[in-house]
């Protein structure tokens, strides 16, 4: 008799169960559903939206990559991204360590001003920030779209280096200085492998920020060769028709990438975000 | 070779008007062990940075080898410093962290590693030099934090409370250690801590800051017998010294209703009376003693009693005795005073009267 009973316990158990379940279909649906998408063409989606894809057309994503220009979409964001990336890490690493080890004057007055810029969605800068490009020639080029994702995501990376550079006990930088180094030195051989944690979360986060990022680079850039993936949509849809299936496909291109940096750094993006939280 | 001169060396933050360290003047010679001693936020830590060029000088002239070193970066003092949290580079192992220094000085790749090798074996730590310090133990990141200063071979060593993080049986050994390491390399070092028994035990000479001063320097055992004012009478010594209001009166001090012989002070000066715990003996008749109290508390600690002695309007005493004492609680107990050591203070400044130290 006992063995048909239910226990609260394994009552809990089946709700959990049940309610992750049910976020798992609503946060993974439509990806899976763009996944299937990828996959079918267009007919076969207006026929039936929801059905499995069956024949599989791989050769969409062929065709993308070669007919659509897909190509140049993916390496122009890749070298873009990973240039301000590489230029966000850097400067932001060293102003978060300006921040967090030195005494100077103004210093909360800049690190106001730095963060003051956040405060405003980027509908507000965009108008200005086009004009600004145009004026100093940077309008349409990969460049320019550089400096614009360095100066939109500088703040936020100074400010999760920052709290992490603080926290380095200060004995560090003093022992480093007797040892014989320079401050610049410091910087690089204990600041930055210090704060390695902290630091692959910022490239983490920024990659993926900026990997994704639409808004932008579709105001900055009108050459269909200097486009990035997040653009490349624009490519299957006209004023008449939207070609469903393969911008399902030039979607999972784009995605693909970020869910696979995500998938083999989760860990240590999680590690560097509860570093120090519980120590 | 390395002497190391403060002069006039004061300190102030920024912000701040008060003098954080001021005044001091210290000579450490060549080849000597000095410990500076005081409670926290006595300056001793400050002096120590600034010797080390951590902290600037506000004003005075700090000299190594007669070599003025105020405006010299901290990178070329040619200083080694352990710190109280070790300061171990945690990214690096234990072989990077003691050959950190040496490298910057030393570009030959073999002799880096000899000298590493060396040190690791003189501080028992070869087997861990592919270790990262989070896999050592306490006493073991001491002591690469010893190593890395050693391996540098500088000319002046500086030690932050050095020992305050370990447990107290690694302490005790640590301080046998360092002892050693200073007749081995014979170099000037120079320790800050506030414990006592690590002064009294190191240094060669001790010198005990106040507020910000030098409140008196010497040999350990001077400065015990002789402390130059209350300060240091009470700071030194556990239990501290007792110390008493006095008067001075004719050829004679009195200390509550006892008189103490002593001549030529003038009558009427306020004074303050200080004598050792180790130095009051139990005594049977009230005439042989020259204070008396009640019997509040008996602590015995093994090897000595100590016996907490209540005076009614005048400040309690602390007798040391033997192992095994007469004393009873609540009882009345009367005391002699060796009188070779009694120490007069004047009451108004603290400071030690004149032939009144042996």
């Amino acid at each position: 008799m006992n063995g048909t009973r239910i226990s609260p316990n394994g009552l809990r158990m089946a709700a959990l169960l049940l309610f992750i379940a049910i976020y798992t279909a609503y946060a993974a649906g439509p990806f899976v559903w763009v996944a299937m998408m990828s996959l079918r063409t267009t007919t076969e989606i207006a026929a039936d939206p929801y059905a499995l894809p069956w024949p599989l057309h791989f050769d969409k994503f062929v065709s993308a990559w070669t007919d659509s220009n897909y190509d140049a979409y993916f390496f122009n964001s890749v070298g873009i991204v990973l240039t301000a990336v590489v230029i966000l890490t850097v400067i932001g690493g060293m102003a978060a360590h300006c921040f967090a080890r030195y005494r100077f004057r103004f210093k909360g007055l800049i690190y106001f001003i730095i963060f003051s810029t956040i405060i405003f969605p980027p509908q507000v800068t965009v108008i200005g920030l086009f004009q600004i490009m145009v004026d100093y020639g940077l309008y349409n080029s990969r460049i320019g779209l550089v400096l614009v994702y360095v100066s939109i995501q500088l703040p936020i990376t100074i400010y999760i280096l920052e709290s992490f550079f603080a926290r380095i006990p200060g004995d560090l930088f003093d022992a480093a200085r007797i040892d014989g180094y320079s401050e610049w030195e410091i910087f690089w051989k204990i600041s930055l492998p210090v704060a390695l944690p902290a630091i692959s979360t910022t490239v983490i986060l920024n990659t993926i920020l900026l990997w994704n990022e639409f808004l932008y680079a579709v105001v900055l850039i009108t050459d269909d060769d200097k486009r990035t993936l997040p653009l490349g949509v624009l490519r299957f849809m006209g004023d008449q028709l939207e070609d469903v299936g393969m911008i399902a496909t030039g979607l999972m291109i784009a995605i693909v990438p970020v869910v696979l940096i995500y998938v083999f750094f989760s860990e240590r993006l999680i590690q560097g975000m509860t570093a120090g939280a519980v120590k | 070779m390395a002497v190391v001169e403060l002069t006039d060396i004061c300190k102030s933050y920024e912000g701040s008007g008060d003098l954080a360290v001021r005044d001091v003047n210290i000579r450490v010679e060549d080849a000597e062990f000095m410990v500076l001693l005081g409670p926290s936020g006595c300056g001793k830590s400050t002096t120590l940075r600034m010797i080390a060029g951590l902290e600037s000088i506000t004003s005075g002239t700090l000299s190594i080898d007669d070599e003025q070193m105020n405006g010299i970066p901290a990178r070329n003092r040619d200083i080694a410093m352990v710190f109280q949290s070790y300061a171990l580079y945690p990214h690096m192992s234990v072989r990077d962290n003691l050959g950190f220094g040496l490298k910057r000085r030393q570009t030959d790749r073999a002799v880096v590693k000899r000298r590493v090798e060396e040190v690791a074996a003189s501080i028992g730590l070869t087997d861990y030099l592919e270790r990262k310090p989070h896999a050592l133990s306490g006493g073991q990141r001491q002591r690469v934090a010893l190593g890395r200063a050693i391996a540098r071979d500088p000319k002046v060593f500086l030690f932050d409370e050095p020992l305050s993080n370990l447990d107290a049986a690694l302490r005790v050994s640590t301080r046998a250690e360092l002892v050693r390491l200073h007749q081995k390399l014979s170099a000037t070092m120079i320790y800050v801590t506030h414990d006592q028994v690590e002064a009294m035990t190191m240094g060669d000479r001790v010198c005990i800051m106040q507020n910000g001063e030098v409140a008196q320097i010497g040999k350990p055992m001077e400065v015990y017998l002789n402390p130059a004012n209350t300060f240091v009478a009470a700071f030194l010594g556990n239990p501290p010294m007792n110390l008493m209001d006095a008067t001075a009166g004719e050829g004679a001090v009195a200390v509550g209703d006892a008189r103490i012989t002593r001549a030529g002070i003038s009558p009427g000066r306020k004074l303050t009376f200080g004598i050792r715990p180790e130095d009051l003996t139990p005594v049977d008749r009230p005439g042989d003693g020259i204070l008396s109290g009640r019997v509040t508390s008996i602590e015995p600690l093994g090897a000595e009693t100590l016996i907490h002695v209540d005076r009614g309007a005048h400040a309690p005493l602390i007798v040391r005795g033997g192992r095994l004492t007469a004393a009873r609680l609540d009882e009345t107990i009367h005391l002699a005073a060796t009188p070779d050591m009694i120490r007069l203070f004047d009451a108004g400044t603290g400071r030690a009267l004149e032939g009144t130290a042996q």
